[in-house]
């Protein structure tokens, strides 16, 4: 029960927290292209005003569509909640915090994100869907590579188990297959965070935040919501398994890891800005090769013994 | 289990008696088969860790015995479960074949067809056991045929040439274990011993033969002819069910022979290899049935993922391993059978209110059939495997498997282990694509009015059978708990472990050592729904009832034809995936006012590679032995003359 409160403690703080540095972000990036930028407040402010907003909905959609927005909020939390940072001690709780379970509730996001954007009628939001589908084709095999390869040298997948082993240094990046294993799964994070180089929605005026096309109003504003937890809580991943340093304390180990998280996030921006724009088919996929051979040599370092 | 068998002879005769009636025959003729497998779920759910045997009355040229091992129980358990959802959405869908076909004779072959897998899985002795296979396989073909569709006699021959050469292998692989094994009964097929070569023959045969009928790749080529062939409720019982049948026979006669860990290693491999291929295929499929057909050889991978590490375990002599491959591979038996025959009689009910397979000419369904919808939608989540619905489990266990398979020794192993943890994460990633089953189906506009107009939703016998299914996909997922008690009650039987697979009274845990809690997850999910209601109450958002318009299309006038279909929305795998698929891209353009129309069929190249050849190769061998054939009696007579003179002198001489 204590635990479940500590769940909900941690995704009510992050979702507090998320837009503020959302903001800080949205500054830098204005800062790096030499333009002045809304403070870091702006996302808030943009939030509230997508709540106060009437709402359209396509004539031709059902229920798919409209609690889409309800379905990717609670979807984006669960995975949150999936992240063991206030309750890293209790190891009980790898019945929820699951790696599998966090991959397959991401797989739900993307699924019910495909579904509404297609449900909407608009081709671009289609677009965009299919394209958020093929983007998980690109990824998945890398990011459950270096997964393996972290399961496998823990002994389990329960993600507070795997912590509290790499917290002690009972596994780490002595192992050169862990080592290998994190470069390619830094990669997986950043895509799967959204951001430009990676988010291939991000094209034509409609293409743009493509899959939303049909949203307004508050259903707008808890999508919004949603894509900024769903970017924290795989960054947050990506910390739990890699950079797991923190404190016992729940509430001190909320603050740094929003810390932690927060820079990665911030930091994001420099891609972003300098990174190129790919096209779906072409470069994207050598791109991803690039991350899918690096994750094969930690697969392989690992198969070998290393 | 001798009154659940008579109990489907006697609905089958009384469905046969029907056979004027053709309104009653609908009713009776299915109510009947409903009540059998009722019965039989209840006896088989009762009876689950228990053996049973008995031999048939009467002496035909020896006295056949028959006989269940908790393996067999749980394999007949899964066959009526289906039977009984798909016997109830019988009850009004066979109503649509009253001016097609005989009911009668329908309901009768339907009852038939359960009672004959149910026999094949009980089956004690090599003759009987082939006997029933090819039973099986023609009632099934009957069946088909009741569909008497466009195309539909094509699929029947190749389903029965590929069946033919199936059970051609079966019965030479069952005739080596029977002489070494000095007997014809499996019952004392115990401690013999065998050739090593002899065993590795054998079980490629068994390979061949058992994975054709399984759909296994690549043997999958008569599925996706044969299944949307059928009606719907019999492609949920050949797709959910008969398949299954063929992997239980699998893995029962593998367990006979001396293994080696190489057997469960290729295992793993083709099961590899036929979900990733299966799933690619059914991504760029427009027929919905053959797209679902297709995922058919997908999840015969997944299963055979699991059972490859059963097979592996056995042979490294790991029961833990074993117990939990097992353990996977069942449940996902029992799993797929709900949500492929959950997918199908949606699909079928769709077909039934739209009369068309093509999806790309439907769309915007949901609001006339939200039932289907519903139905569907749940199906694929559940073939998506995402929490909680009950694919997730399975796959779940799949993965445990295979983990701690790849902690074993030996750069192979680890090697095919870990790949086949990628197949089954990619398999897994593109089976989410498959929304576009449900979206192009159901969501968004109609593409074309008058069938969205004629549309309606099925009737409430349909409905039900699909309430059955949806329950047992929601029910399977959160009760995992319970349902790895019954089913380890099997497992054991294959291999005693010290392995629990249920933790406390929420969560399954694997050998490793993680365990994950259904219920927890559905809790988790259901509270964070709670919180966007909660925003939205203290921010105030604005929640007046939403202005309803047409879909944004860029300031010019929104058209249906606008809307994505199925092709574009997979056309960028599709075109990475090219080197597979070798569509054949044509563009036929009639002048500038005319739409253009875009041609892009993928091909199963498999057929062009394998089957095509061997087919000709058959084709020019007949030719050439036509010459023999003149048509005179007298030289065949002679023919028969000189092959019984030959084989007296064989059997004098040589023997």
């Amino acid at each position: 029960m204590q635990t479940i409160l500590l769940m909900i403690l941690q995704v009510v703080v992050i979702v507090l927290v998320a837009p503020l540095f959302d903001g800080m972000a949205r500054k830098l990036r204005a800062k790096l292209q030499s333009k002045q930028g809304s403070d870091i407040f702006q996302t808030y402010r943009d939030i509230i005003k997508l709540f106060k907003r009437g709402r359209t909905v396509p004539e031709c959609s059902h229920w798919v569509f409209r609690w889409a927005p309800f379905f990717l909020f609670a979807t984006s939390a669960a995975i949150l909640a999936a992240i063991p940072i206030t309750y890293n001690q209790n190891m009980g709780y790898g019945a929820y915090s699951d790696i599998f379970v966090i991959i397959y509730l991401g797989a739900l996001l993307r699924f019910v994100f495909g579904a509404a954007s297609m449900d909407s009628g608009n081709p671009f939001a289609a677009t965009g869907g299919g394209r958020e589908q093929m983007l998980g084709v690109y990824v998945e095999p890398v990011m459950i590579m270096c997964l393996i390869v972290v399961m496998l040298a823990a002994g389990t997948s329960n993600l507070v188990t795997i912590q509290e082993l790499v917290k002690t240094g009972a596994i780490g990046y002595q192992i050169p297959s862990f080592a290998v294993a994190s470069i390619a799964f830094l990669w997986c994070m950043y895509v799967e965070t959204g951001r430009k180089p990676f988010d291939l929605a991000e094209a034509e005026q409609e293409l743009q935040e493509g899959l939303l096309g049909e949203y307004a109003g508050s259903d707008l504003g808890l999508v919004q919501a949603a894509l900024i937890l769903k970017q924290f809580a795989m960054i947050g991943l990506f910390l739990t398994i890699f950079e797991p340093w923190n404190f016992n304390n729940p509430i001190l180990a909320l603050i740094i890891f929003v810390l932690k998280a927060g820079v990665f996030y911030v930091a994001a921006v420099f891609i972003d800005n300098f990174g190129p724009r790919f096209r779906m088919t072409s470069s994207m996929r050598k791109n991803a090769l690039a991350a899918l051979a690096i994750s094969f040599i930690a697969l392989t370092l690992y198969v070998v013994g290393a | 289990m001798i009154t659940v068998y008579m109990l489907f002879v006697v609905s089958a005769i009384a469905s046969m008696c029907l056979y004027y009636a053709s309104k009653l025959a609908v009713k009776v003729g299915f109510g009947l088969s409903a009540l059998s497998c009722f019965y039989a779920m209840y006896h088989f759910v009762n009876n689950m860790g228990v053996s049973d045997s008995f031999v048939l009355g009467g002496n035909f040229l020896y006295a056949p015995n028959f006989a269940l091992t908790p393996l067999g129980n749980f394999f007949s358990f899964v066959v009526v479960f289906i039977g009984f959802a798909s016997s109830i959405y019988g009850m009004s869908y066979a109503e649509e074949y009253i001016k097609k076909a005989n009911v009668g004779v329908f309901a009768s072959l339907f009852s038939t067809f359960i009672l004959s897998m149910l026999l094949v899985i009980s089956a004690n002795n090599v003759f009987c056991f082939i006997v029933l296979w090819e039973l099986m396989t023609l009632i099934s073909s009957f069946l088909i045929l009741v569909n008497d569709g466009k195309g539909t006699l094509r699929a029947v021959m190749i389903y029965l040439g590929i069946a033919q050469v199936g059970a051609f292998c079966i019965t030479c692989g069952l005739l080596i274990i029977a002489y070494y094994a000095k007997s014809a009964e499996f019952s004392e097929w115990v401690n013999f011993s065998m050739p090593f070569t002899a065993s590795v023959v054998t079980f490629a045969l068994f390979l061949v033969g058992f994975g054709s009928k399984a759909g296994m790749w690549p043997f999958h080529v008569w599925l996706p002819l044969a299944h949307p062939a059928a009606p719907s409720n019999v492609s949920a019982l050949m797709s959910g069910v008969m398949i299954k049948v063929a992997l239980f026979t699998l893995v029962k006669f593998t367990l006979f022979l001396p293994l080696s860990t190489y057997f469960g290693l290729t295992i793993l491999l083709l099961g590899a290899a036929s979900s990733l291929f299966g799933v690619l295929y059914a991504l760029c499929q427009h027929d919905y049935k053959a797209l679902l057909a297709y995922h058919s050889v997908e999840n015969i991978g997944i299963i055979l993922l699991g059972l490859g590490t059963g097979i592996y375990g056995i042979a490294a002599s790991n029961p833990t391993l074993a117990a939990i491959g097992f353990l996977a591979g069942c449940y996902h038996v029992v799993n797929h059978a709900i949500f492929k025959g959950l997918l199908f009689l949606c699909a079928g009910s769709v077909l039934h209110a739209t009369h068309t397979r093509d999806m790309d000419v439907l769309g915007g369904l949901a609001k006339k059939m939200p039932w289907t919808s519903i139905g569907m939608f749940i199906g694929i989540m559940g073939i998506a495997a995402l929490p909680p619905v009950n694919g997730f489990v399975s796959e779940w266990l799949t993965y445990q498997g295979m983990l701690q398979g790849a902690m074993g020794d030996g750069v192979i192993v680890r090697y095919s282990f870990t790949l086949a943890v990628v197949a089954l994460a990619l398999t897994g990633v593109l089976v989410g694509m498959h929304l576009k089953l449900y979206a192009v189906i159901f969501a968004g506009t109609p593409r074309d009015k008058k069938i969205w107009d004629n549309a309606k939703e099925s009737p409430i016998g349909m409905v039900l059978g699909m309430v059955i299914l949806m329950i047992g996909c929601v029910g399977f997922g959160i009760g995992a708990n319970v349902i790895v008690d019954y089913i380890m009650q099997a497992v054991n039987s294959i291999t005693v472990s010290g392995y629990d697979a249920s933790l406390g009274s929420t969560a399954i845990v694997s050998p490793m050592g993680s365990y994950v809690s259904t219920p927890l997850i559905a809790i988790v999910l259901g509270s964070t729904m709670i919180l966007p209601f909660v925003i939205l109450a203290v921010m105030k958002a604005n929640r007046t009832t939403p202005r309803e318009t047409d879909p944004w299309a860029c300031g010019f006038k929104y058209s249906s034809r606008m809307q994505m279909t199925g092709g574009p929305f997979t056309g960028d795998l599709r075109k990475i995936m090219d080197w597979l698929f070798k569509g054949h891209k044509k563009v036929v353009s009639h002048g500038y006012f005319s739409p253009v129309e875009y041609h892009n069929h993928p091909q199963d190249i498999w057929w062009g590679l394998i089957y095509n050849p061997i087919i000709e190769w058959c084709k020019k061998i007949a030719d050439k032995i036509g010459i023999v054939q003149s048509g005179y009696t007298n030289v065949y007579a002679l023919y028969i003359l000189i092959y019984l003179c030959a084989i007296l002198a064989i059997g004098y001489f040589l023997v």
